[in-house]
């Protein structure tokens, strides 16, 4: 008698993964946090997910908006009515239309607080915008009005973490109303997934793309030129080197330190760029020492920041003293000027603050992804130097996070997750501390050109504004920015069309020769 | 074979006497500073400036071996004396007396056992602070329990031998009959777990850097520096080489020297020399 | 018998108890907060409060261990709060596959080691003995990540003899699925042989030099019988606790092999979910861990009086 088990032994049974076509292999530095978008996720998962649902706006590669599900969008004179006409012959995953009663449907169920939608409390009201109500008033025509005009409307929709608000068929449900799978409209279909191990995407050949000659960020031409994708989860970066050159790994993202030797590997490649990912030292300015801005000041005039990128990064990166990402519309002369290196002057305000020799401890961590441990190694002789007497203590990342939370710190290495929008990525950083502790720059003056700049999206209004909140940061010295991630792509030479971005998991377009 | 247990004994002396007078050396002074910061020396390969080359931040390679030699050697010792002495005292006296007391002691001390090092780790370097003390105490209680389950064992056996019994008929109270006939047996096995826990401990620092919770002591040790040196394996590999020759070569020492001791202790040898 | 195996059971409750309860403890005095970590850059006060709500942190601790420990009698370890995943399914399917490794790699450890350390004490200080000895020091000086490394860029990378990254389980695939645990039980074979043969050969030794091997040798029996019929029968005591001590740790240290080759296997769980300050998964791994660390005690007491005649159980 043949048992299930001796028929695996024989290999009868043992198809394993349906390898027919072209297979792109991706690493991760970890698995999906879920497969339900926008609900239960983290950075890495937000971007996997794109491959497969869509949104009906979403980022071009310069960080700017465009319709993505929808075919085009207006919005009312008084900034508050939404109407969005959907792209014609776009269908779902199993076959089903996507029609204006799928995207009430995908509303109902984001706005409902079951869901546990991440972003809620941003359209709710609870933190600013409110959607007052939506409406299909037929099947091509979306229409959403919120309470008061907000420049950043369309931004929110699209932002990664929220999911992009993306529009799915309702048998991504279980008949129980729990999640099942998502069934998107994005170019690949969501297939095996082995928790703890790598998921599949198949080639989705019904995929209608967005107009565009090529592709833009999240948005353009978005066709599958593979017939799967696998993710694998790989957390040490060793074995994630040896992967690619063994030819098992077709992408990965790699740290600085190892491109030289990737790119001396004529299989491989290696695409270099920055994301809006900003590394920093931040200071509590309710510290007893911390407090004075003439020690902050000399904290920040004492660093030596080509020197300091220059290690970190290999000689990829550049200095960005800037909360103004480097590959933004808005980063201009004014904010290439950063802090000046000056030793003596840091001597200086030292003395005039009468500093004597309190110690300043920074905390740091070990995560592979982020800096934070050879910066402030680095940073710690520059300041000894000067007569700082700084102390690091290295901390694991959830401890870091916990007292980051509270404002339990004199300084913290740490990383800034991306924001698009330039007024969102100062509103990051900036708050009353007394309500959110939190938050670094609690500065009124500068709260308010914030708001300021969140009332419009002109860019003649907003320059000069974030001109001005550039020039103040750097006189108050909450923060101290270095430099925008570097993000190094390693990929092997058969693979064609990758971008070094905060685009690079989403892998349409991307082909693999034999 | 007396000859070679005295060469081997020779041999260990040696190897432990270079280590300790590298150790202190390496507290009070260093070729260079073993936390200077040198850009231009990146991972400069073994030259004449530098003897034994530079790491990924450009400091000197040789100092940062003294130095780690000095924290490295004391991090183990205090963490082993801690471990033993604890491990023992539980060892001894639940084995020999056996019965609710032993099982009480062993259901804590297997609780213990039980408990991952890494959990441990956390709890305790949350409480105590992330230092050199952290460490010590958090792997001194981890492995304590291992030594007192090793003693038990070894005690469980030979209580039962004759020369045990015997003791006690002729009036020897139990401290001394602990003291004097069962503990010298457990000399074996126990200089076998003392030096194997020397290499432990100086490799444990460094898988917990490896998983992340390292935790980088002002001065280096050799363990976080084989765990630091692990990107580099392609362009430098003299980082891991030099520390990992260092923790075999301290191994080799303490085995040698531990084998050479525990003849000199054993009543049993003694006698018959 | 059965009666000394029901009562060690029951003795091992408290012991059970003792960890699950220190464990609960422990973790979350630890700082770090798995709603802030969850929420990143949304974690304004109201949302973090909200979500303690719902995963049942804003409960006083005893409440929430009576909640827990209730739920646990029922067979009911929760589930986690980073993948929403039942932790009892998913620290046994991840068990199973730590298991396979360590249980391959002890028993082969204990297949060379234990014959190695023996023949070594009986040519002490030869050159057997010697390359042994020199062999077992330099393997527990070598740290898993690095010895992992090094047989995954040799075996792997220059002599393409085995796949570098991912896992197929043994049930689905048996030959790609042995191909995977090669590396990985090798790395902890040597890694943990070193501890073993010096234990072996220690621990015979001790036994050489005692009055009845003279006898025995006296008495004209072989080498080899004096050797294993009485010297390494009645030295196996220390090395068999040494190797149940072994088989408990690494189910709890094998992360770091498990890292290094991408098992989904339970000390990575164990790792992540640490840093994840995944509650439940951190209680359920624990559990897991403990209740081995039971059984195989059980079994070594158990199987002590098999080569020590004088101990008994009672």
């Amino acid at each position: 008698m043949f048992t299930r088990a001796s028929l695996l032994a024989l290999g009868i049974l043992a198809v394993t993964s349906p390898a027919f076509g072209q297979t792109l292999r991706v690493a991760l530095n970890q698995d999906l946090r879920s497969s339900e978008p926008g609900v239960n996720r983290d950075g890495n998962t937000d971007v996997v997910m794109t491959n497969v649902v869509e949104g009906l706006v979403s980022y071009d590669k310069g960080g700017a908006v465009g319709p993505l599900l929808a075919q085009s969008y207006e919005v009312s004179a008084d900034g508050k009515t939404y109407t969005f006409k959907l792209r014609k012959g776009v269908k779902f995953h199993n076959g089903n239309p996507l029609t204006s009663a799928a995207v009430v449907w995908n509303f109902d169920r984001y706005m409902n607080p079951k869901t546990n939608w991440y972003c809620l409390n941003d359209f709710n009201g609870t933190n600013g915008t409110k959607v007052v109500s939506y409406s299909a008033p037929d099947p091509d025509t979306f229409v959403l009005q919120i309470e008061k005009p907000d420049a950043l409307f369309l931004d929110s929709m699209a932002r990664t973490d929220c999911g992009g608000l993306a529009i799915m068929d309702k048998a991504s449900l279980k008949a129980d109303g729990s999640w099942d799978k998502p069934i998107g409209t994005g170019p690949f279909t969501f297939g095996e997934w082995k928790q703890g191990q790598s998921v599949q995407f198949d080639a989705y050949k019904g995929y209608v793309s967005a107009p565009g000659k090529e592709r833009d960020g999240f948005i353009g031409k978005k066709d599958p030129l593979v017939d799967h994708v696998i993710f694998m989860a790989i957390p040490d970066g060793a074995t994630v080197k040896a992967g690619l050159e063994s030819g098992e790994i077709d992408m990965a993202i790699v740290p600085e330190s190892d491109v030289k030797e990737l790119r001396a590997n004529k299989d491989l490649a290696v695409e270099v760029g920055t994301t809006p990912v900003r590394n920093s030292f931040i200071l509590q300015t309710r510290d007893p020492v911390l407090k004075d801005v003439r020690i902050r000041q000399a904290l920040a005039i004492s660093l030596d920041y080509k020197q300091i990128v220059e290690a970190v990064t290999d000689g990829l990166g550049r200095v960005n003293n800037s909360p103004v990402f480097d590959t933004s519309g808005y980063f201009g002369d004014v904010e290439k000027k950063g802090f000046e290196y000056n030793p003596e002057k840091a001597r200086q305000l030292l003395k005039e603050a009468g500093y004597k020799g309190q110690q300043i401890t920074v905390h740091a961590n070990k995560r592979s992804t982020v800096p934070s441990f050879p910066m402030t190694v680095i940073a710690q002789q520059m300041w000894q130097a000067v007569g700082l007497n700084v102390n690091i203590e290295v901390l694991d990342w959830p401890t870091q996070l916990s007292k980051y939370g509270v404002g339990g710190y004199m300084m913290q290495s740490t990383s800034y997750s991306p924001r698009f929008d330039v007024a969102s990525g100062f509103e990051q950083i900036s708050g009353d501390k007394d309500k959110q502790p939190r938050k670094v720059w609690d500065n009124p003056e500068a709260l308010a050109l914030i708001d300021k700049a969140m009332e419009t999206l002109d860019p003649k209004v907003r320059q000069p504004i974030f001109d001005k909140l550039h020039a103040m940061i750097l006189n108050d010295v909450p923060i101290i920015l270095t430099h925008n991630r570097v993000s190094c792509m390693a990929h092997s030479a058969k693979v064609q069309g990758v971008e070094p971005t905060s685009f690079s998991y989403g892998v349409w377009g991307i082909t693999k020769k034999d | 074979m007396k000859r070679f247990v005295a060469a081997n004994a020779a041999i260990g002396s040696v190897i432990i006497g270079f280590l300790v007078l590298v150790a202190v050396t390496g507290a009070v002074w260093t070729p260079y500073d073993p936390l200077g910061i040198s850009f231009r020396d990146k991972l400069a390969a073994p030259n004449a400036r530098h003897w034994l080359g530079t790491d990924e931040f450009g400091r000197d390679v040789a100092s940062r071996l003294m130095a780690g030699a000095a924290s490295s050697v004391w991090i183990s010792i205090t963490t082993v004396t801690i471990a033993v002495s604890i491990g023992v005292v539980i060892g001894v006296t639940s084995g020999y007396s056996r019965g609710w007391f032993d099982r009480i002691v062993m259901s804590f001390n297997d609780a213990l056992l039980a408990f991952p090092g890494i959990l441990l780790a956390l709890g305790l370097l949350a409480v105590l602070g992330a230092n050199k003390y952290g460490i010590i105490v958090a792997l001194g209680i981890a492995y304590s329990p291992s030594v007192a389950r090793i003693v038990r064992g070894t005690v469980l056996s030979i209580r039962e031998r004759e020369f045990i019994a015997a003791s006690r008929v002729i009036g020897n109270s139990e401290a001394y009959t602990m003291m004097r006939h069962v503990l010298p047996n457990c000399l074996a096995a126990l200089t076998v777990l003392t030096t194997s826990m020397f290499g432990w401990v100086l490799l444990a620092e460094s898988s917990l850097s490896f998983l992340g919770l390292g935790v980088p002591p002002p001065a280096p040790t050799w363990g976080n520096m084989l765990a630091s040196a692990r990107p580099y394996i392609g362009q430098a590999i003299w980082l891991a080489v030099l520390p990992g020759l260092c923790i075999s070569m301290t191994l080799l020492g303490i085995n040698l020297l531990g084998d050479a001791l525990r003849d000199r202790l054993d009543p049993r040898m003694r006698d018959r020399t | 018998m059965l009666r000394f195996i029901l009562a060690r059971i029951v003795m091992a409750l408290p012991t059970l108890l003792i960890v699950i309860a220190s464990v609960f403890l422990l973790i979350r005095m630890v700082p770090g907060d798995p709603a802030a970590l969850m929420l990143g850059d949304n974690a304004d006060p109201a949302s973090i409060a909200m979500l303690h709500a719902k995963l049942g942190l804003d409960q006083s601790l005893p409440k929430q261990f009576a909640i827990w420990f209730g739920n646990l009698l029922t067979g009911d370890l929760g589930s986690s709060i980073a993948t929403g995943q039942d932790v009892l399914s998913l620290v046994w399917a991840r068990f199973t596959v730590s298991a396979q490794v360590v249980v391959a790699a002890v028993l082969l450890a204990c297949l060379v080691a234990v014959p190695a350390g023996v023949i070594a004490a009986w040519r002490q200080n030869g050159k057997l003995d010697i390359s042994a000895v020199s062999i077992a020091t330099l393997l527990m000086s070598v740290p898993t990540f690095w010895l992992g490394l090094l047989l995954l860029l040799f075996l792997g990378l220059k002599l393409r003899w085995l796949p570098v990254v991912g896992y197929v389980s043994i049930a689905e695939d048996p030959w790609r699925g042995t191909l995977y645990l090669i590396m990985p039980i090798l790395t902890l074979f040597l890694h943990e042989m070193g501890v073993i043969l010096r234990m072996a050969r220690a621990s015979t030794l001790e036994v050489m030099r005692l009055d009845y091997i003279t006898h025995a040798r006296a008495k004209g029996l072989t080498e080899s019988a004096v050797l294993w019929r009485h010297a390494f029968k009645n030295s196996f005591g220390p090395t068999w606790t040494l190797i149940g001590l072994v088989l408990g740790n690494l189910l709890g240290g094998i992360a770091v092999v498990e890292t290094v080759f991408t098992i989904p296997g339970v000390g990575r769980l164990l790792v992540d979910s640490i840093f994840g300050r995944d509650y439940p998964v951190i209680q359920g791994c624990m559990l897991m861990v403990a209740l081995v660390y039971v059984v195989v005690n059980l079994i070594v007491d158990l199987c002590y009086p098999l080569f020590d005649p004088r101990v008994t159980i009672e």
